[in-house]
């Protein structure tokens, strides 16, 4: 019995109001749409760059590594540079 | 002094009387103040926790120290087992690392904090599988018109419907998790990778000053 508007919120329908309430918070978290500022961004859009933005951060986390890893090749014979590091972040 | 990943506990919280009336009573009373929030200073709340959370400078240096100690462990026990020999298979490590460190930081607070530390090895999604099975089985109607309109209707949210799913796919452990939950996830992921970043980016430039003998003689 499909009705012309189904407005279920189970699991399956997913109601406007959820979508519109999801939009404006992610607006305020993803730097990119706070810039734009618009007022009107579209649910697509947010989502989009919501996706986009943690994709970029899995990719900075996996440069890091690359880095750290290539860093910590070299340090890893001196343990007194060690010690050093880690009183300076503490 | 005991090695673990997760950091001590824990934040004193001024509970003396841990009682359970008085833990249902202010459980009670949080929840009837919950209600009265407005959904709008929820948001609002909710972003500042996470922000809370995730970037005071304490946070990150603990997080620093503690991924630190974590990547020396895990190096030491890689280099005694002949594990690792290719850097990419190292950065791996140190990917890895640095998530569980991370999702250890989150104190089983969140969703994706749980998911991380759940996964013991790199196991292939075999939940995929299932997943396809059960929407082929259920995709054969006949196209008449009066489900075209149904499909119309599916036609217009899709867009917005598979970038949710993708959404979900990016946040760990949040691939079948509701609008609202999604939400709180991906507000304390993205609050919690940032740290990541702004962290291990610290760390990087700390180890390449300390070392710029090494930096030089590199070709």
């Amino acid at each position: 019995m499909s009705s012309r508007r189904s407005r279920q919120s189970g699991s399956s329908r997913i109601s406007d109001d959820q979508i519109s309430d999801l939009v404006t918070k992610l607006q305020h978290l993803i730097p990119e749409l706070r810039r734009r500022r618009s007022g009107k961004v579209s649910a697509s859009t947010v989502l989009q760059e919501t996706c986009s933005y943690i994709r970029n951060l899995h990719r900075e986390v996996d440069d890091l590594s690359d880095r750290l890893s290539e860093l910590l090749a070299s340090t890893d014979d001196n343990s007194a540079e060690a010690a050093i590091i880690r009183s300076l972040l503490n | 002094m005991v090695d673990s990943l997760f950091p001590s506990i824990i934040e004193p919280t001024g509970d003396d009387n841990t009682s359970p009336e008085s833990r249902r009573k202010r459980r009670r009373i949080s929840e009837t103040a919950k209600e009265a929030e407005s959904s709008s200073s929820k948001a609002q709340r909710i972003s500042e926790e996470s922000s809370k959370r995730w970037r005071t400078s304490r946070v990150q240096q603990i997080y620093a120290s503690k991924l630190v100690e974590a990547l020396r462990r895990a190096r030491q026990r890689s280099t005694d087992a002949g594990k690792i020999t290719t850097t990419s298979a190292a950065a791996r490590e140190i990917r890895d690392t640095a998530d569980r460190v991370l999702a250890a930081s989150a104190r089983g607070a969140s969703r994706w904090s749980r998911s991380i530390l759940a996964r013991r090895s790199r196991v292939p999604a075999m939940s995929m599988k299932k997943h396809r099975k059960a929407k082929s089985a259920g995709g054969r109607k006949p196209r008449k018109d009066a489900a075209a309109a149904a499909e119309r209707k599916r036609n217009k949210l899709p867009a917005v419907e598979r970038k949710l799913k993708i959404l979900g796919s990016l946040v760990p452990g949040c691939r079948k998790v509701t609008v609202p939950n999604l939400l709180d996830e991906v507000t304390d992921y993205i609050s919690a990778l940032e740290m990541q970043v702004r962290a291990m980016e610290s760390l990087a430039e700390l180890l390449a000053a300390a070392a710029p003998r090494m930096a030089l003689t590199r070709p």
